[in-house]
């Protein structure tokens, strides 16, 4: 597959968190991110954070990869940083006029984004350190239903096929004429530019189905089932079964220890 | 309207992981049951990356823009199949854009799921109770009902889990209140979705009505 998302191309290196064979990575890692999402407590937030870089450093992914995937921290995320520290919580730390800075809003302001950052950070590794299709060949060899995994193969592969598509189809509109008219009125779209965009994603769904069809009889004449889909997942880069697991049972061991000091403190 | 990494509790998380494997289950039931299920994987594969591309269309809305959700025609035009495509929707955003979260993913996907799979029951309720109607208002008509109802509903599930489970003073009535205003602030997008839908669905009634027959 040619296709590429831009975390790919990271996948080729040899770091241990590269070598680690992929369905134990992701037992660990995905047990590790439930484990980080089960913190409350504030007193665990800088073993949290210190496993987190511990692990980034250890799969050596550049720091410039990390700031990147931090550009769209969404604003629903700011929304709940700027707005938690004035409605929750009853001690008031600082107050002006009606604005009262609470105690417990800020510690959970706190919390949400240690716990976004570590399991953003987490997703960032895996995804980082797998290639793409490996990861949805394990999770198939792990359990997931041929249907999903097939499904999300294809899209995959379809993927920026489809979005030149659309791309194309934008700037022919473009050169013929169509501009994003708007009306005067707040909230009152333009009739007309609606329609137009209605038909640019009809045409863009139609091309699509089509498209489809074709790779349907491409697939069935390779002999294409959904039960014969065995994949290999084995690599000469990935160390040592005996590695790979002793890596899970240790990250398994810092997974628990962080839900039983939640439990304890 | 999708959750982040971190927000909601830990239990709100597995448990959304669980509520979307029942309903992913009963979905690949119901396409398992389906004449040759093997033969909508592509076309469902597809047209799921086309919807999620299609997404990315920002529609001018004065005085800003606004992207499309399409979990309405999601579920008009690919039926059982919708709910895993939200899922591997989902997916690619958290993966490519960082929206929503790996640990959030359940939560998401019912968030836009449920709306999905209830949009397509909405959809298919215009061969009973459409007959009366001329075929082409009936196809507009209860496209534009799918539409709106599923960001409708999205927004509402959306609001509820955020308001109810992040920690704050505010007592439930409040926190009733709270939905209620964010839920119509939704409204006027709500219906554009559902306008958008119907011109969509208008459109591929015209030029390929085979994609809203629904039986691959």
């Amino acid at each position: 597959m040619g296709i590429r998302l831009n975390l790919d191309t990271h996948t080729n290196g040899d770091s241990p968190i590269h070598c680690w064979r992929p369905a134990q990575k992701l037992i660990g890692l995905g047990v590790l991110v439930f484990a980080f999402a089960a913190v409350q407590d504030l007193r665990l937030v800088p073993a949290m954070l210190l496993v987190t870089g511990g692990l980034y450093a250890a799969s050596g992914l550049p720091v410039s990869l990390l700031l990147n995937r931090f550009r769209y921290p969404g604003f629903f995320l700011l929304g709940i940083i700027l707005l938690l520290p004035f409605v929750s919580g009853g001690t008031v730390v600082w107050q002006w006029g009606i604005l009262a800075l609470r105690q417990e809003g800020c510690i959970t302001v706190l919390l949400i984004t240690a716990r976004f950052f570590s399991i953003l950070t987490l997703g960032l590794i895996l995804l980082g350190t797998t290639p793409f299709v490996t990861l949805v060949r394990t999770m198939r060899s792990l359990g997931l239903p041929p249907v999903l995994a097939d499904m999300t193969l294809l899209s995959y592969r379809y993927l920026y096929d489809i979005a030149d598509n659309l791309a194309t189809m934008q700037t022919a509109m473009r050169l013929r004429g169509f501009s994003n008219r708007t009306r005067k009125g707040l909230l009152l779209p333009n009739g007309q530019t609606l329609k137009q965009l209605a038909a640019l994603a009809g045409s863009l769904l139609i091309r699509s189905y089509e498209q489809a069809e074709q790779v349907y009889q491409a697939m069935r004449l390779r002999g294409y089932t959904l039960q014969n889909s065995k994949f290999k997942t084995q690599s000469s880069k990935f160390k040592t079964l005996s590695w790979s697991t002793t890596a899970l049972f240790l990250t398994l061991l810092v997974a628990a220890s962080f839900v039983i000091a939640e439990f304890l403190l | 309207m999708h959750i982040p990494d971190g927000i909601v509790p830990v239990q709100i998380g597995i448990g959304g992981y669980v509520v979307t494997g029942l309903i992913t289950w009963y979905s690949l039931r119901q396409i398992n049951r389906m004449k040759d299920p093997m033969q909508g994987v592509p076309k469902a594969a597809l047209l799921t990356t086309a919807f999620f591309v299609a997404s990315l269309i920002h529609l001018p809305i004065p005085p800003a823009s606004v992207h499309l959700v399409l979990n309405g025609m999601l579920g008009c035009v690919l039926g059982y199949y919708a709910f895993p495509a939200i899922l591997i929707g989902l997916f690619f955003q958290a993966v490519t854009f960082g929206h929503g979260g790996l640990s959030t993913l359940g939560i998401n996907g019912l968030i836009m799921g449920i709306p999905a799979l209830l949009a397509y029951h909405l959809f298919q309720l215009r061969q009973t109770f459409g007959r009366q109607l001329k075929p082409r208002l009936a196809f507009g008509l209860f496209a534009f009902l799918a539409g709106t109802f599923s960001l409708g509903l999205s927004a509402l599930i959306f609001f509820t889990i955020v308001i109810v489970t992040i920690p704050s003073n505010l007592d439930a009535a409040t926190e009733r209140a709270a939905v209620f205003t964010l839920l119509l602030a939704h409204i006027p997008l709500a219906l554009i979705e559902g306008t958008f839908t119907a011109m969509l669905v208008l459109f591929l009634e015209r030029v390929k009505p085979e994609l809203l027959q629904g039986e691959w």
